[in-house]
């Protein structure tokens, strides 16, 4: 939203600070700035000329003009505009001198997009009742202060000038002045007819018709201050209903009277099929959801965001009905998302306007109408249909309150002269201070006490509240068990040469079932940013195996991990988020070292772990390196490495755990500590013979506490696996026999399972 | 005897020139072994009258000390020559850079995570998490975001079936927070979420926030601001930094803020990272919407808060000056490694 400088000043007579300076206030009182920028500061140069003498130029367009300046003597330019005649009264703009079709030009005379007063490229500005060397009448340079649009969504008032015209009094502590005249409105019979057939979708509908009427361009003042603030001038009809919507703000609309059958308006839902050609030449479909003004024929205009053609003022127009109404915010937004159409007018009743502004919108159009088409006659006295009004609830607040929100003292003829001078109404009773909220901030705006707060706080400037540390109790927080986990194993991967990634959660279809996983499987975003980004992961894997594919472009091996949640659907209520950790070993190798890291990773991270021989393997995983990690009978995960049609050069040994089962199997556990034994233990090895594909895991698991100490291949092919078991007692020493015994007895419970010991 | 004694003369000089370790030994053998010339010439002495037998073991004791002496001085010799030439042997080349595993880095996000969580339990705040995957009421209605509130429009939300959505921010945490625990109570929720929004380089549909809220009695706009202050100074490293509140519009709390903090680079002066203007907006905050705290089962009359949320990808874009938001995403070892080793 645009603001204009000068505009604004028309509300506050006082006002002295500059564009730069009201956008630094703004911002720090109101809304976001987003920026200002001087709107034709060139007019503090530009004066009325006349144009003395018109000669043309050979062989171009352009015409030599001698022009009398009087404040910059008497001038000879080229100016290319078709209506440079002599006699005429134009802008004259004293540039230096710049040869143009062979001509020394000294300046120029100025169009109406070179003054900032509209966007008439052609012809120079044609004045009248001006006297050569002035400046031009109500064309002043301005500052247009560029407000973010977002900081003003709760802020219906402060869609038009005379709001922030309010905000900007209050802030520097100045007079508003209210350009409405509400006596201006005529009495009588109304000489159109409104009807209003649902009060929740137009709760407010007023109009006036003028007779007489001359459409013509606006005056150039008033063009000027259309198109600083962005509004492109059309007609001086037109033009009206813009002002009004830019300064009060309250979008209107003009019929032709004449094209509107019985004179009659009605504010209803759209029937389905019901089409209408707009002004922007666009016809629209419409439906029951919509709004219109219809006529006794079928609709007029599309409520709130455009109008239609048929109806529209155009040259001939004489009869004129002004439509100020009010329509439901929901409605008109829902609208604009289907029509696919926003306008100027339909992003101000999307913010709930106020239904007060709708007769005050005529009073305005009333008094421009003096200004901007003086022969118009005001026909009949003003039609006005509202449902029924419930005035907003007062709202109590203390002053004790309001400091204990603040957080600063601050005395009650303070708070009692801010809001006044925001509109509020204030009566003291009981200590307390009775708010009424005014009308064009009830809409939604204002509600409660914490909204006052807001409303004092502003103006006095936040920066008038120290910071101050609450009194509150010291209590140690809860801690958060499974991030402390996953922290820690965050530390442990990367102490061991892992770098962290964090990839998106959204995976393709395509990249689903090169897993191998069913796409019907994932949850569906609907309305996903492209279709190769539709699913939610359900295994880190498939990005996983993108970052391996990615990064051996750039490196022969690496190390890598992911935390992330994997993303599951459930038959009702939210998806299971359960976190998973996958880690990563590449190297161009045999692969056999990554997968020995990642299985002394498995066992740091998951002292119990082991692995079992798996019943199936996924199509990514090497057939004859996969196993399963177990705790136990519990499954965490998986250590594999990738098949090579997955990853064609290198190897990339993968190890995958699922951190909810991992974080279980940590919770509680605690260390045992047994008294360091003072008697001698002893020691005694046995090679277990085994076939050449025999698991080691398997072996191991019949003698508990036997450490691995050799894998050896024996010349028939077999292996021979060397354990070495200790063993001792806490009270005495073991003789020799009682060691042998055990040795016997193990071999033979090893012999009786089927393996064969080497001697 | 005679032609003995003459080779104990010859015994020391053969000491001293003994070439190797080896012929050293050989000749202290030779010599003062237990069957060498001096316990061969002891032996002798019995045949001897008293007299000469003193003057004889005289003798050959001090002959037995000089050779002994010479002995180890010559051993001694060859052990420091044997020791400089192994310490001239083992040179090596300690530039060479070391074998075995580098560490790798944590994520950049992980790490200023890490630092703000410690950061914010260190003052008494928990730590919470929420689903990514959110329902309707807890994204946007316990926010006070009803379906016709035009607020929902300037949220570009990921939609998926079964009626709920990525969470676009970290904020229905606040409301689990205020199911979670009995006032009063502080938190924190970091976590990762979504917007519909096309990726460019300063664009990402994919972000980490960082929730933060307290629940107490009397909680005002000032304690906000201590709060603010102190994570920030923090963040970035400094005894203090300067904030300004100015007014911001969520629908979630009531005042609403946007904190700017005072440009670093130009110290408020003005320069092109704060495009001139002194200040960097950094985060939204404002005291918990009287609304908020009723859906979550608080009397508003009773508790108060303050809220804020913190964009953490944005806060480590800032901090390292990053200039394309895509390689946070990335997976780029190129990128990634670059943020490893110990920082004090
Ligand atoms: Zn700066």
């Amino acid at each position: 939203m645009k603001f204009s400088r000068n505009w604004l000043a028309d509300y506050v007579p006082g006002l002295t600070a500059d564009g730069a300076e009201l956008g630094r206030q703004i911002t720090m009182r109101t809304a976001e700035c987003e920026g200002v920028e001087d709107h034709a500061p060139q007019l503090k140069d530009v004066c009325v000329a006349r144009v003395e003498s018109v000669e043309p130029i050979a062989g171009s367009p352009n015409v030599k003009a001698v022009v009398e300046t009087g404040r910059y003597g008497r001038k000879t330019l080229v100016c290319g505009a078709p209506n440079c005649r002599a006699g005429l009264l134009t802008a004259y703009w004293p540039l230096g001198v710049k040869k143009i079709a062979g001509v020394g030009s000294e300046g120029m005379l100025c169009a109406g997009d070179e003054l900032g007063i509209n966007r008439d490229h052609n012809l120079i500005v044609e004045l009248t009742d001006v006297a050569v060397g002035d400046p031009l009448p109500g064309l002043v340079p301005d500052a247009v202060i560029d407000i973010d649009n977002k900081s003003l969504t709760h802020r219906p008032d402060l869609w038009g000038h005379f709001g922030m015209a309010r905000e900007v009094a209050a802030t520097f502590g100045l007079e508003l002045k209210d350009p409405t005249d509400i006596s201006l409105l005529p009495s009588g019979e109304p000489q159109v007819n409104v009807q209003i057939e649902d009060f929740t979708l137009c709760p407010r509908f007023s109009a006036v018709v003028f007779e007489n009427v001359k459409v013509a361009p606006s005056p150039l003042w008033f063009q000027y201050r259309l198109q600083a603030v962005g509004l492109n001038p059309i007609n001086n009809i037109v033009d009206i209903t813009n002002y009004v919507m830019a300064e009060l703000p309250q979008p209107m609309h003009a019929f032709d009277a004449d094209k509107v059958p019985g004179q009659t308006l009605i504010a209803r839902a759209a029937k389905a099929n019901e089409r209408l050609e707009a002004l922007n030449g666009e016809t629209y479909d419409l439906d029951p959801s919509m709004i219109v003004v219809g006529g006794l024929d079928g609709p007029l205009a599309i409520a709130g965001i455009i109008g239609g053609d048929p109806s529209a003022i155009g040259d001939s127009t004489t009869r004129i009905i002004f439509e100020a109404a009010n329509w439901n915010p929901v409605a008109v937004r829902k609208a604009t998302v289907k029509l696919k159409l926003r306008t100027d007018a339909s992003m101000r009743f999307e913010k709930s306007l106020d239904p007060e502004n709708t007769l005050r919108g005529i009073a305005r159009a009333i008094a421009l109408m003096k200004l901007v088409c003086p022969e118009a006659r005001l026909a009949g006295g003003v039609a006005d249909v509202r449902g029924p009004a419930v005035a907003p609830a007062p709202i109590r607040i203390s002053m004790p309150w309001m400091a204990k929100k603040l957080g600063r003292t601050i005395g009650q003829n303070e708070v009692v002269s801010i809001l006044e001078a925001l509109g509020f109404g204030v009566t003291s009773a009981n200590g307390e201070l009775e708010v009424t909220v005014p009308s064009w901030r009830a809409t939604k705006d204002i509600s409660m006490d914490a909204d006052l707060v807001e409303e004092v706080g502003r103006i006095i400037g936040y920066a008038s509240i120290t910071p101050t540390a609450p009194r509150m109790d010291v209590v140690p927080p809860k801690i958060n068990r499974e991030r402390a986990f996953h922290n820690g194993l965050r530390r442990h991967l990367t102490h061991v040469g892992f770098t962290e990634v964090h990839n998106y959660s959204f995976v393709a279809d395509a990249e689903a079932r090169k897993f191998g996983f069913d796409p019907a499987d994932h949850l569906r975003v609907l309305n996903p940013i492209a279709e190769d980004q539709a699913l939610l992961r359900i295994s880190l894997l498939p990005k996983i195996w993108k970052n391996i594919d990615d990064n051996r472009k750039h490196f022969d091996q690496f190390r890598l991990f992911e935390i992330g949640r994997e993303i599951h659907k459930r038959p009702e209520g939210l998806p299971d988020e359960v976190p998973h950790l996958v880690a990563v070993v590449y190297a161009k190798d045999d692969g056999v070292a990554g997968l020995n890291q990642l299985k002394r990773l498995a066992l740091d991270l998951l002292p119990e772990a082991s692995f079992r021989a798996v019943a199936g393997v996924r199509s990514f995983e090497h057939p004859a390196r996969t196993v399963a990690v177990m705790a136990g009978d519990t499954s965490v995960g998986r250590l594999f490495e990738f098949h090579p049609s997955f990853v064609e050069v290198g190897r990339a040994a993968v190890l995958e755990l699922n951190l909810r089962t991992m974080e279980k199997l940590a919770t509680g556990r605690t260390v045992a500590y047994t008294a360091v034994n003072k008697f001698p233990s002893s020691s005694f090895d046995l090679a277990v013979v085994v076939d050449a594909r025999a698991l080691a895991g398997d072996v191991a698991q019949h003698m508990p506490g036997a450490v691995f100490i050799e894998d050896y291949r024996l010349p028939d092919g077999r292996r021979s696996l060397l354990y070495r078991l200790t063993i001792s007692r806490p009270d005495r020493t073991l003789t020799g026999e009682e060691v042998t015994a055990e040795r016997t007895r193990l071999i033979e419970h090893l012999r009786a399972q089927g393996f064969e010991l080497r001697a | 005897m005679e032609q003995l004694f003459a080779a104990l003369e010859g015994g020391l000089e053969r000491l001293n020139s003994a070439p190797t370790p080896e012929e050293l030994e050989a000749v202290r053998v030779e010599l003062i072994g237990r069957k060498g010339l001096i316990a061969e010439l002891s032996k002798g002495m019995g045949k001897l009258s008293p007299e000469e037998r003193v003057a004889t073991g005289k003798k050959l004791n001090e002959a037995k000390q000089t050779l002994e002496a010479a002995y180890e001085a010559r051993q001694a010799a060859f052990k420091s020559a044997a020791l400089m030439q192994r310490l001239e042997a083992e040179w090596l080349d300690l530039t060479v850079p070391p074998s075995g595993l580098a560490p790798g880095a944590m994520h950049p996000i992980t790490q200023i995570q890490t630092e703000i969580e410690e950061l914010f339990v260190s003052m008494g705040f928990a730590v919470l998490d929420g689903p990514e995957v959110e329902t309707e009421f807890h994204n946007f209605d316990a926010l006070n975001i009803p379906p016709t509130h035009p607020a929902r429009d300037m949220q570009d939300t990921f939609w998926v079936e079964g009626g709920h959505l990525l969470r676009t921010h970290t904020s229905p945490v606040q409301v689990r927070g205020m199911q979670t625990f009995k006032p009063p109570f502080r938190m924190i929720a970091p976590g990762r979420v979504f917007r519909n929004e096309e990726v460019d380089a300063s664009h990402e549909h994919t972000f980490t926030q960082l929730e933060g809220m307290m629940v107490d009695r009397d909680v005002s706009i000032a304690n906000l601001t201590y709060f603010m202050k102190t994570l920030l100074a923090k963040i970035f490293g400094r005894e203090d930094v300067t904030v300004r509140l100015r007014p911001g519009y969520f629908p979630f709390v009531e005042p609403g803020f946007e904190l700017d903090i005072q440009c670093m680079v130009c110290e408020g002066s003005g320069c092109p990272v704060c495009k001139h203007s002194g200040w960097v907006e950094l985060l939204p905050c404002g005291l918990v919407h009287p609304q908020v705290l009723k859906l979550g089962g608080l009397d508003p009359a009773e508790w108060g808060g303050f809220a804020f949320g913190l964009g953490l990808t944005r806060l480590v874009m800032m901090r390292y000056a990053i200039d394309d938001i895509r390689w946070i995403n990335s997976g780029d070892l190129r990128f990634l490694n670059q943020f490893g080793g110990p920082r004090a």
